[in-house]
């Protein structure tokens, strides 16, 4: 029976030990790569996302925003559009806040009302299929990169290139073309807007009106304030406003809370905060001035 | 004796050294350091044997007989193929369990969070292809244990009932891959699954098919439900099944013995328990020695061919209402896909292979044969070739190369830039495709060699066709690559025809080529080899075909 153990087990021992070795390497070989191959696969898989939202754009969205992206006249706006990229564009005009990226894909996903006063009349259709829509959450997203992947030749585009596409709807400060004024920078702007205001002066009356004091405060009943109102009466300010705040003339006052109005408000007025805080950049001096005048005359005309 | 006695008697290092020996003796239960020492000289037990006391106390090795006859321990017997069928089970388990914790069985999370493997996971990309490598290395390991029993008749008495079960775990591994195969949801998954489970559609009466095909897909498509029921048969029930017929089958194959050679027993002879005392090799260390070492240089084997040589696929997501073009089942299905091709689903799908597995079942209860020995055993060997060779050719006529071929049009594109996998256009890659107008009737010189063998490769298909089809005259094939956008290129395929009435035909197909997709160039080390190896395999089965 001996002769089934002449053999010591340790050669078979080595073979395992050995093997162990080469599995150990090539397991340390791949852990000081991961990361490189996990970066390589995410751009590869972006790569792909963006292949076949190409080919969603091109099933599904080219009739009405062109093939190139740069959209129809009448049908649909660009997307491959400098308008449509750039900070003081569409997204300051339809006033969204998010990102750009957030707002394309809730726009496919949700589609958009019809804007009848603008150059776009067409609904954007519902894409999304939690919204009823015939796309996959995945194919929304896919679009979308798609969609945001026109930003670098989008931003090199001169306003010849990208013609009509700011919505008409949007009343602009200057009588510059739509498109002109989007294209200046915000310093360009800023001095547009100043220009636009030494020739367009607005009376106190539209002031009151256009930016929507009355909705606060009340100037035709004369009643006491109750709690929990927005803003205080001003139907008799003229009587308070001199004695309001010692050394402060009414006419100091009233323009100190038309352009700090936090300063001197009244405590028991809640809602303070409601008070717009940029009066001084959104009148002009002139305005504010006939603004106070007409405010503290018992016989303003209304 | 307590320790103070101990140390009064031997002394502090000669009592230290004994409660080692005692620690060492309980971790190993029942060898002491010095049986231990021993055993790596290779030197025979003492007797009574105090190798044999690991099976009756611990619980791992109770399982495993103290002593095998030494004519099954040589290694060509065996080939050792049941063991690492055992070991690639634990394998899947292992890396299956693992890749649960990011896997959600839903068809908003499973594609996604395949993805969010491969991207996001450290060592994710390996687990899963050495999950896929392991599954298909499973399916083959236990079919060749299968042919290595029936070829040694080692299926004849005692033994009838472990090739029985033998046969049921073959057919529940087939299952158990192809229920994993649609969790990772994409294209390839969905469409392989749709078929499968539409052969459990022609079971008769219809009433009965319909309902199977129902209860598998918890709907008349595949969707959510499908892909949790097919999970959880993946995770759950079948991996139970499988352990339960598991433990039957190793239990007949220990009480009665693995068969020993044909020319060293007679069929009906119970060798398990009458192995002579100067035949035995002990369990410990000699088998345990060999099984373990050899399960070291598999799993080297397989972290090397995962590492270096396998990717396992994944194609775009699954899409309900596009069928890719030829769409195929798994390899070991494709005998299936062959018969498929050549009968109607009845027959094909259900008949055939229902009365294949029946006879496979009973080859021990038909075979009267008294002999394991080959030359008496000329019919069955023969016959097992033949089945053998038909398997093969069923399985050739599984894959695309046999009798599916559609519009000579379709199958010029789908040769250069199919609409799954890569094609020599995803090949060359985005950096090899230039921008312009490119006809096959006319002669360029780019300086580019890989784009100039794309060009050839698709006049190379319009000429095939040409020849080959009597309704495809005069063809032109017209490439348009442009820029789509920054970092993409579109290419558009136009192939302009004429009948042989003369009636011009077209055909268009537009896709799309990202500068970072990665359909070619590997990940990792798989860039060392898998190329080409690829280049290879596409020039050998090119040599085959006769190119």
């Amino acid at each position: 029976m001996h002769r089934l153990y002449t053999r010591s087990p340790i050669a078979k021992i080595m073979w395992g030990i050995l093997s162990s070795l080469v599995g150990i390497i090539v397991l340390l070989m791949v852990l000081v790569s991961e990361n490189p191959r996990m970066e390589a696969q995410t751009i590869n898989w972006e790569g792909r996302s963006i292949e076949n939202g190409a080919k969603l754009f091109s099933d599904n969205c080219v009739i009405c925003h062109g093939p190139d992206g740069k959209g129809i006249l009448g049908r649909g706006p660009g997307l491959n559009s400098y308008y449509f990229f750039t900070d003081t564009g569409r997204l300051k005009d339809v006033g969204w806040v998010g990102s750009l990226d957030d707002y394309v894909k809730l726009t496919i996903a949700a589609g958009r009302p019809s804007k009848t006063e603008s150059q776009w009349p067409e609904v954007m259709p519902t894409w999304g299929g939690q919204f009823g829509g015939p796309l996959r959450g995945d194919q929304v997203v896919d679009l979308t990169k798609f969609v945001m992947n026109w930003e670098e030749s989008a931003l090199a585009q001169t306003p010849d290139e990208d013609p009509f596409q700011p919505f008409e709807d949007v009343i602009r400060p200057t009588e510059f073309q739509n498109t002109a004024y989007i294209l200046l920078s915000e310093e360009e702007q800023a001095a547009a807007l100043e220009e636009y205001r030494a020739r367009n002066i607005r009376s106190p009356q539209e002031i009151w009106t256009g930016e929507a004091c009355f909705a606060c405060h009340n100037l035709e009943v004369r009643q006491v304030d109750v709690a929990g109102q927005n803003g205080p009466n001003m139907a008799d300010l003229y009587e308070r406003a001199g004695s309001r705040v010692e050394g402060m003339t009414a006419e100091e006052y009233v323009y100190e809370s038309i352009v700090n109005p936090l300063v001197y408000f009244v405590e028991t007025y809640e809602n303070a905060g409601k008070m717009p805080q940029n009066f001084a950049e959104k009148l002009s001096e002139d305005e504010i001035q006939a603004l106070v005048a007409w405010l503290l005359n018992p016989d303003r005309e209304q | 004796m307590g320790l103070q006695e101990n140390i009064r008697e031997k002394g502090v290092l000669g009592a230290a050294a004994a409660q080692a020996d005692d620690v060492f003796t309980r971790l190993t239960a029942g060898i002491d350091a010095g049986e231990f020492r021993r055993m790596l000289q290779g030197e025979p037990p003492g007797r009574p044997n105090p190798r044999l006391k690991p099976h009756s106390e611990g619980f791992l090795l109770h399982i495993k007989p103290t002593y095998y006859h030494e004519s099954v321990t040589r290694f060509t017997h065996t080939y050792r193929l049941g063991l690492l069928s055992t070991y690639l089970f634990i394998v899947e388990t292992i890396t299956g369990i693992l890749l649960m914790i990011w896997y959600a069985p839903s068809p908003e999370r499973a594609y996604v969070d395949m993805i969010l493997l491969l991207t996001n996971i450290p060592f994710g990309q390996f687990l899963r292809d050495m999950h896929r490598l392991g599954a298909e290395a499973m399916v083959a390991i236990v079919t060749l244990h299968m042919v290595r029993c029936y070829l040694t008749g080692s299926y004849k008495p005692p033994r009838q009932f472990t090739w029985f079960t033998g046969v049921l775990l073959l057919v529940m591994t087939l299952f158990l891959s192809f229920s994993g195969y649609l969790l990772p949801w994409d294209q390839l998954a969905f469409w392989a699954v749709t078929i499968g489970t539409s052969m459990a559609e022609a079971v008769p009466p219809a009433v009965v098919g319909e309902t199977v095909n129902l209860l598998a897909r918890g709907a008349p498509d595949i969707g959510a439900n499908g892909l949790l029921r097919f999970y959880l048969l993946h995770v759950l029930f079948l991996p139970l099944l499988l352990i339960l017929f598991f433990f039957v089958h190793y239990y007949k194959v220990v009480h009665f013995g693995i068969s020993l050679p044909a020319d060293e027993e007679e069929v009906g002879e119970d060798t398990a328990n009458r192995v002579p005392a100067d035949k035995r090799v002990y369990y410990l260390p000699d088998v345990l020695v060999d099984e373990t070492s050899f399960l070291t240089v598999m799993t080297a084997l397989l972290i090397v061919l995962t590492v270096f040589f396998f990717q396992a696929p994944l194609e775009h997501i699954a899409n309900p209402q596009s069928t890719p073009l030829h769409t195929v089942a798994p390899w070991y299905f494709y005998w299936l896909q062959g018969l498929l091709k050549i009968a109607d689903k009845f027959i094909a799908g259900v008949l055939l292979p229902g009365v294949l597995l029946v006879l496979l079942m009973a080859i021990p209860y038909l075979d009267y044969n008294p002999s394991r020995r080959g030359k008496d055993r000329k019919v069955a060997i023969v016959a097992g070739i033949v089945a053998g060779v038909v398997m093969i050719i069923w399985s050739w006529m599984g894959t695309p190369e046999y009798a599916v071929e559609g519009a000579p049009s379709v199958e010029i594109v789908q040769d250069v830039m199919p609409e799954e996998g890569s094609g020599l256009s995803r090949e060359i890659g985005y950096k090899h495709l230039p921008l312009g107008v490119w006809r096959t009737d006319e002669e360029y010189d780019v300086h580019d060699h890989e784009f100039m063998e794309l060009l050839h490769e698709f006049e190379n298909a319009v000429d095939y066709y040409r020849r080959a089809d009597p309704d495809f005259n005069a063809p032109i094939g017209i490439l348009t690559i442009s820029q789509a956008q920054p970092g993409l290129k579109k290419l558009f395929w136009k192939i302009t025809w004429f009948d042989a009435e003369g009636t011009s035909g077209k055909y268009e197909k537009t896709f799309w080529l990202h500068e970072d997709s990665l359909y070619w160039e590997q990940y990792g080390w798989k860039h060392l080899f898998l190329g080409q190896v690829a280049d290879g395999w596409k020039s050998l089965s090119g040599a085959l075909v006769g190119e």
